[in-house]
Parts: structure tokens; sequence; C-alpha cells
């Protein structure tokens, strides 16, 4: 058995139980197209009848869109009555079938998924052969709602009592996630809300810098963020109830003071570190030799960066700030004098020990210490016992050893601190939905900023003023390209050629043999501008081929739709497409007639030279 | 992680878990075995180890929370009595005699022609886009299309403006031409990134990035006197709201609508339109409708084809069993049962 049914077997199947007309819908274009060819040797053929009014309907379609009158699909449709609708078609082509089915001259259309969301021709059935679909690169399972959509193309009213929706297996199918779409909710939807450099801008340009989060906070996006922020809260109450409990005690926060407590208790055998070979005269000074502390040498003084232990020392180690910034590594035995003057050097875990801030005043400070510095008197403990370490405290410094609630303390400590701990967690990420996107806003501002078009004050400069203009993708790259006078003196072709590889934004592979050595070299300044723009806007496909097959439609006034798809492997629709993106893009650039008087002439040129032909006799 | 402790974990998971790990990522066959699915998702997490695991660990984490139902609950733990019995007095379904062939094919043809008579929900639409902005969710062919001509045609009886957006280039064409049909060429106008005609017409159709434009202009003080008359703003297809490219757009759209116009949003079914209208309410003047309805005009019945030509219903039931995916009809079980055993590559086990 095949995996799939055969598309011959499958319409005829349909037809048997009166299922016609019917929708198809295939994987990818491809699989529309062989389905077509299927038909090819099939002996499946249409009474003359509907042959006619296959033919008589096309003809009015034609009277609009002639440029479907050499289409090479209209006599397999006429005589099986079957045709294929996906992307890769031109859009009158598309038209012509819609035309035809709403009519109900053909028996079933293959169409691919994409089809669903667009134009609305129902039909009587639909054929759902996958559960997956292509979405940039990866299959991913149809949702609900997208199962929903394609199903609702079955049953036309006034025309169905029924409509149907038959699944036929192919490989790779998973059936529960269509008899789930089918029988489930569709999903929610919920907002994709970005901020764009072109939003920043005509932002600014209504409002003050100031209504700003306002307007922002009428977005979906943020009535979403806030329906998330209300069930933290909630959980929030739940969790502020639940500590009551463990309010104040004898401190006020104890969970704070029993968590120290704890903690010291806890790490008493490391804190207080085993006897070392030191001499007692030694081993006195080392509490004193912290961060920050003037110390003398033989010749010469410096201020102590940290104390450390190294292994292949016997005695303590200093790293010391000497005389002009330089920093040395001296034993504690080298040193002579310890002096009653410290400075504040907030240590820091990596070379030098301090941040470059606190260096550089250390440096200054010990350049300008005076002559004579009182010496700090060390008493040395008579007996071999350790000097407490007099940075830590010990547990006698805790109240809590004899406090009257430190058994409750001691009991409730795991609790009160672990509710504490997600208190926090829960603030700290209402704080970040409530104010994510202004965030994000202000990220955009500053690159704004830095790119010169929004001055300090966020007020719009000259080149805001016009960038604002500039509403599409990959508006950044534009804007600088036009400040760079990259398109300054070009052609209208070349002009169009750039934006349509900006505009281009599929990876089907496309070939196109020859690029014209202009075109060839700007597309390479707009690759380096574009990759020095990659850490603030996603840089574009910037395709040579699609861009070379532009330039020459618009060079080449002579050149015929036919000749120009024989130029490329890409389908006609695709190309259409194409030139329909650029001309929206040729249109921004066009309307900064204003400002860039030369450019905006050259884009109203190239869009004149580009609606021809098909493009002229479509909308 | 390391790839030996993944796999250690993924290992102790039930096959429910990995497949609902698989989704998305990649193919699962039902009947492939948990070791091949491991090995599957093993070299898929190798793209993004990071965020398979976020996944797998939160899926972990949702299933200590929930435990599993009874339905997947292993055949060593015994279900509790009182509660089966419950379910199957509920549920009297599956009990019935699934439904035949040609009761599913009976019906088909076309009705006898009847007058045309507005839907329930259709009155109350038209009714609530008189007073304030309205969101409506309906299944696709509905007939929203003849709110939006209706509400188009009283806004303009009181000399109010129309704008209609639609997602599609197509789309718009398409409406063009059927509004310039209804309502007569010189009434009806287009705007799009590469179509002007009629542009001071009462009633205009663009793209949703075309009036996103119009409406950034007047912010900034460029006034257009279309957008002083303007009384409706019907934005067709609103469910591209969460599309992940444009669907900013739609919401700077709504941001930016003039207060002075009503909001019409027509869109497919969504599962939280509620949430819509609740963010129209709390940002628009006055509060938003919502109307929304799950039943189809044509009934729907789910078939099944199996490749030897031979067709089933695909539920037990004649309709859609709403709500319950695993009612199937057991001819359209066992066909593909049998086809995924045929089409199960060789070498792999079969249970």
């Amino acid at each position: 058995m095949p995996p799939s049914i055969h598309p011959v077997d499958l319409i005829s199947a349909l037809r048997q139980k009166h299922l016609t007309p019917a929708i198809v819908f295939l994987t990818s274009r491809r699989a529309c197209d062989e389905a077509m060819e299927a038909f090819d040797h099939a002996n499946f053929v249409l009474p003359t009848v509907r042959q006619e009014a296959i033919a008589k309907a096309l003809e009015q379609v034609m009277a609009q869109h002639p440029s479907i009158a050499e289409h090479p699909m209209i006599p397999i449709v006429q005589r099986i009555g079957v045709a294929a609708h996906h992307a890769g078609h031109l859009p009158s082509w598309k038209i012509a079938i819609e035309e035809l089915m709403r009519q109900g001259h053909l028996d079933a259309v293959f169409a691919t998924t994409t089809l669903a969301a667009g134009v609305d021709f129902p039909a009587r059935t639909v054929v759902i052969t996958q559960s997956s679909i292509r979405k940039s690169r990866d299959f991913t399972d149809l949702t609900a709602g997208e199962v929903q959509q394609i199903a609702g193309r079955a049953g036309r009213r006034g025309k169905d009592h029924v409509g149907f929706a038959v699944i036929t297996p192919s490989p790779y199918i998973d059936l529960s996630v269509l008899t789930k779409g089918l029988t489930g909710q569709p999903e929610a939807i919920d907002s994709q809300f970005t901020i764009s450099y072109p939003m920043v801008l005509n932002l600014l340009k209504a409002h003050p810098h100031e209504h700003i989060q306002g307007i922002l906070a009428k977005s979906f996006a943020q009535f979403q963020l806030n329906q998330r922020a209300e069930v933290l809260e909630q959980k929030l109450d739940v969790l502020h109830s639940k500590m009551e409990p463990f309010g104040p005690r004898v401190c006020t926060d104890w969970i704070t003071q029993w968590h120290t407590f704890d903690h010291a208790r806890r790490h008493r055998h490391t804190r207080h570190p085993t006897y070392r070979a030191e001499p007692p005269e030694i081993a006195a000074r080392l509490p004193f030799l912290t961060p920050g502390r003037v110390v003398g040498f033989n010749r010469g003084r410096g201020i102590v960066l940290r104390q450390y232990r190294s292994k292949g020392q016997r005695n303590s180690m200093l790293t010391v700030l000497r005389p002009e910034s330089a920093v040395t590594e001296c034993p504690v035995t080298s040193i002579r004098e310890i002096y009653d003057r410290t400075y504040d050097c907030p240590e820091t875990s990596a070379y030098p020990w301090c941040s470059t801030d606190t260096f550089d005043r250390l440096s200054h400070q010990l350049e300008e210490l005076p002559l004579r510095l009182p010496l700090l008197p060390i008493l040395v403990a008579t007996d071999g016992e350790p000097l407490p370490d007099a940075i830590v405290q010990s547990l006698e410094d805790f109240p809590c050893p004899t406090c009257p609630s430190r058994s409750a303390c001691h009991k409730d400590f795991l609790t009160a601190s672990r509710l504490r701990q997600e208190q926090h967690r829960h603030t700290k990420s209402i704080q970040a939905l409530r104010t994510s996107l202004w965030h994000r806003f202000q990220e955009r501002v500053e690159v704004l900023q830095k790119f010169g078009y929004l001055t300090l004050t966020t007020q719009l400069t000259a080149e805001g003023e016009w960038a604002r203009l500039i509403r599409i993708d990959h508006s950044l790259l534009i804007t600088e390209l036009i400040r760079a006078e990259a398109f300054t003196g070009a052609d209208p072709s070349l002009i169009a050629g750039i934006l349509a590889s900006l505009a281009h934004d599929d990876d089907r592979p496309g070939a196109f043999p020859r690029i014209s050595p202009g075109l060839s070299s700007l597309l390479g300044q707009v690759r380096k501008l574009a990759e020095s723009l990659s850490p603030y806007e996603d840089p574009p496909l910037l395709r040579a081929d699609v861009a070379a097959l532009v330039e020459r439609w618009v060079a080449d006034p002579t050149l015929t739709w036919i000749g120009l798809c024989k130029l490329t492997t890409m389908a006609e629709g695709d190309i259409y497409r194409l030139l329909a993106r650029t001309l929206e893009y040729l249109s921004q650039v066009q309307t900064l007639n204003a400002t860039h008087p030369g450019l905006a002439d050259t884009a109203a040129q190239a869009i004149t030279a580009i609606r021809r032909g098909v493009l002229e006799e479509l909308p | 992680m390391t790839t030996d402790e993944l796999e250690k974990l993924l290992a102790q998971q039930p096959v429910a878990v990995l497949h609902r790990l698989a989704r998305g990522r990649v193919h699962r066959h039902f009947r492939a075995g948990k070791r091949r699915l491991i090995e599957l998702l093993l070299q898929h997490s190798s793209q993004n180890r990071a965020g398979f695991e976020s996944d797998l660990l939160t899926l972990i984490g949702e299933r200590q929370a929930n435990p599993p139902s009874e339905s997947s609950r292993r055949p060593g733990a015994p279900p509790i009595p009182h509660k089966k019995v419950v379910t199957k007095a509920t549920d009297s379904d599956p009990s019935d005699p699934p439904v035949s062939l040609t009761e599913w094919l009976q019906g088909i043809g076309v009705p006898t022609p009847q007058p045309f008579v507005q839907d329930p929900w259709q009155i109350e639409a038209l009714a609530a886009v008189n007073e304030t902005d309205v969101v409506i969710s309906v299944p696709t062919g509905s007939g929203k299309t003849y709110v939006a001509i209706e509400a188009a045609r009283r806004a303009m009886e009181d000399n109010r403006s129309v704008i209609y957006t639609s997602p599609l280039k197509a789309l718009s064409n398409t409406k063009y031409a059927e509004f310039s049909k209804i309502f007569g060429q010189d009434k009806v106008g287009i705007l799009t990134g590469d179509r002007q005609e009629n542009g001071q017409a009462p009633l205009l159709v663009m793209t949703t990035e075309i009036l996103r434009n119009l409406l950034y202009d007047a912010a900034s003080g460029q006034i257009d006197v279309r957008l002083d008359t303007l009384g409706l703003v019907i934005l067709d297809e609103s469910q591209y709201l969460a599309d992940p490219e444009r669907g900013v757009v739609w919401e700077e759209t709504i941001i930016f609508c003039p207060s002075q116009a009503r909001l019409l949003l027509l869109s497919a079914s969504i599962g939280n339109p509620q949430d819509i209208a609740d963010w129209l309410t709390s940002i628009r003047t006055t509060p938003c409708r919502l109307v929304r309805h799950s039943k189809r005009t044509v009934p729907l019945r789910a078939g099944y084809l199996h490749p030897n030509g031979r067709l089933t219903p695909l539920f037990r039931t004649l309709g859609i069993p709403q709500g319950h995916p695993s009612h199937l009809h057991p001819e359209a079980k066992h066909l593909f049962i049998e086809y995924e055993e045929e089409t199960l590559p060789s070498g792999r086990p079969r249970r």
C-alpha cells in the first residue's frame, strides 16, 4: 500500500461520495504540483459540457487579467476540473481559480495550508493530509486554531447542508493533533508587541517623552503583562497571610538575624583558621593588615590591597600599592611599620583587588601622605591563643543564644525564609512585568541617540525627522544607508535591486547567473553596514540573486514577464511578491521628497519602471 | 546537565511527557517507541540545550504538581472505584453505537434557497456597533462580512466615514471589488502599499499598515481630513494581533484610533476574545461589547479516508464531539493503526 492515497484515487473517491467540490490541503507547493502531474496519464476527463463551462468562466477572468491567457495549466484544468492554488502562482491565476471555485466549476483544488489564513473560498469538503506545517524551516504541529481555520472552509453557506473535513493519512501524520484540534477550543492569542525604531521616532515626534510610558501602558502587551502581574500579586497576598505568624519577634528582622547567626554557627570552624606557624608578633599584626591600611617598609610606604596565603610562602602575603601606582606582593614579615591610618578600600575579587576608581584614588592619596604618621601600637598576645578574628563577628556578639524566642526562631526559620524568598522573587517579577516595555523603549531610545536621530533630551534631530517616515523592516539599515549616501547618484535599477534584497525574506533557493559589477559592489557595502548594525537590528538576507533580478526588470524595459521568469528558478508568484514588496519599500523612500529630493525622484522612476506588464494589470 | 544525565532523566519520564516535549521539536511517531523518541530528542537538544532542559524541568514540575489523571495511571495503581462510576454516568457517549457511513453521508446536497435572515448574533452586533466598540469572534464562514457591510452602510448614512482594513493586499482588493459593487464605485476607495484609488471616498479599504501610518501622521500634526470625520474603523481578521511579525501593527492602530470613531474588530474563533474586549474597555472611552459564538452556520462532520480508498466517519458521533478527542470511530481507529503499522520503517520494534 502506498504511504498516502494517490491524488486521482482521492478525487475519484470524493466524487463518488458526492463530497466535491473539495479543497485538498497539502504540505508544500511541490506536493500540489506533483498532485496535478499525477493526472497526466490518468483516464480522468470531464464531460464536454463542464469543460465548456470552465472555458467560458476563464474567458471572463481573462478579460480583466490578460496575463493568464497563456497559462500552461489551462488545458489540464479544463480537462480534469482540478487545479492547484498556492503562493507560487501569480495573483491573477489564483483569482481565476478562486472564481472558478466560487462558481462551482471545479471539483477540487490542491492548496498549501497558507491558503487557510488568506483568501476565502469555501468548498463542501476539506481534505487534511498533515498535522504539522513548515514555519521558518521547522515543522510545527498545527494549533487548534489552525485546524479549525482549515475546517472552517468546509461547508458553503446557502449551498451545503453540511460541510465535511476528511483526514487522509500521510507519513508522519499525528492523528491526535488533528482530533484534538477539531474537538478542542482554539488557543488564546498573545500579544506580539515589539518596539521598533520607527515606532520610537513617531511616538516621540507626537508625544513628549514623559507621556510615552502611559501610551505603552495602553498596549495589549501591557494588558497581558498586567494580567500575569495580577496573578503574582494574588500569590503575594497569599504569601503575606502565610507570613503573618512569622512577624517581628524579639528582633524586628529575626529571619535575617537568625540566618546570619545560623551561618556563623555552622561555619565557625572554618572562620577560625588553624594555628599557623607564625611568631606571635607577626600574628598580632595580621588583623590590622586589612585593605586600605597604610604600612611602612624599609624604603617607602604603601597601602595594603589584600591579604592572602600562598602555598609557596611560609607567612601570610600582602598585595601592596606602592608609590607610582606600582602593585607589589610581599610577605607580612617585610612590613616595618603599621600606621594608624586607613583608607576606604572595598575589596574586589580580581586584580588589582579594588575597583579602578578606588585604585586611582588610593595612588593619589599615597602620594599626598604627610611625612610623619602616627604608629599603631600593637599588643602582642602573651599566650599562644589566637586572637579572635577581628573582622568576623564571633558567636558571642549574637543575641540569639540567650534570646527567649530562640527555639521558635530555630523551628520556623526554614519555612519563614523560604516564604520570604518567594516573596522577594514575586515582587521582583511583578516589577519586571510592569516596567519591561518601558525598558525596551528606553533601550531603543539609547540606540537612536547613539546614531544621532534623537537628541539627549529625546527630541527628534533633523535626521530623525525624515527617518521616522521609513516605517518598514530594517528601517535602521535603510536610513543609515541614506545617511552614508550609498544611494547618491545610483540608477533607479540599482536602488530597486538593493531594496529588493532588503525586502525579500524568503530563503527558498534561487539562481541568477549574472550580476552587474555596480550592484555587486553596492551590495557588498550594504552587507558591511548591515553587519556593523547587527547588534541593533537583525540583518536582512541580502540575497544577490533577487537584487539582480529586480535590477534587470527595472533596467531593461524590453524585458517581458516570461523573459524575467526564465532568468531565475524562482516561482512566478514569488517574483511577483518580490516586486510588489520592492514597490512598497520604494514608495516609503519616495516619501522623503522634502529632504532627499534626488533620491525620492530616483525611487519614483524605479516605481514607474517596475509597474509594467503583469504588475500593471493587477492591483 | 551532561548528555548522559539528560538521557537518564528522559528515560525516567513517562512517554506522555516525552511526547509533549517532542511537540514542535521532532517528528514523533506514536508507535516508534520510547528509546527512539529519546534518541530524537537528544539529537534535537544539541541545538538549544538550555531551552530544552528548562522545558523538560517545567514539564516535570507540572507533572509533580498535578499528578497524572486516572486514564494515564499505570496499570499497577488501582483506580478509585467510585470515581469511575461517576465518569461513566456522565459520559454515556461511548456506549452508544458508533454512527454508520450512510448516516454520516446523509444530507449532502444543496439546500433550497431561503430568504436571508439575520442571525441573532448579527443583530446583536449591529445594534451594539452604533453605540460602542465591538469585538466579534465567530467561526470562519459565519457571515462576519455581512456585519461589516451593514455597519459601514449605517455609518455612511450618518455621514460618517468608514475605514475597513484587512491584513492582506489580496483580501483588500477582493473587498474593494465587493464593496464597489454594493455601494457604487464613487463611494469606495482603496489605499495599499502600491495602489491608491479614490482616496477621499467615504468608505476606504486599506491594509492595516497604511491605517497605522495615517494615524501616526495625524498624531504628529499632519492633518488628514479623512480622520476628522472618521466614524467607524473595521479591522478584519483581527486574530492577526497574534502574528509574530505584524501583530504589533494592530495594537498600534487600536491604541491610536481616534476616540470619536467606533472600532469593530472581526476575528475568527480565538480562545480569549474576552481579554481583547477587556483590553479595549480599559483603553477606550466606552465599554467594549463582545459578540461571540462557536456554533458553525453549516454543521461540520469529520471523516477518515484510508489510502486504499475506504471512507469512514472519524468520530463515533455524527457531529464533532466537542472536548472528546478520543471518541474515535472504531473503524477509523482500526484503519489508522493499521496504517501506522504499515508505514512504520522496518527494523523498529512493533508493539
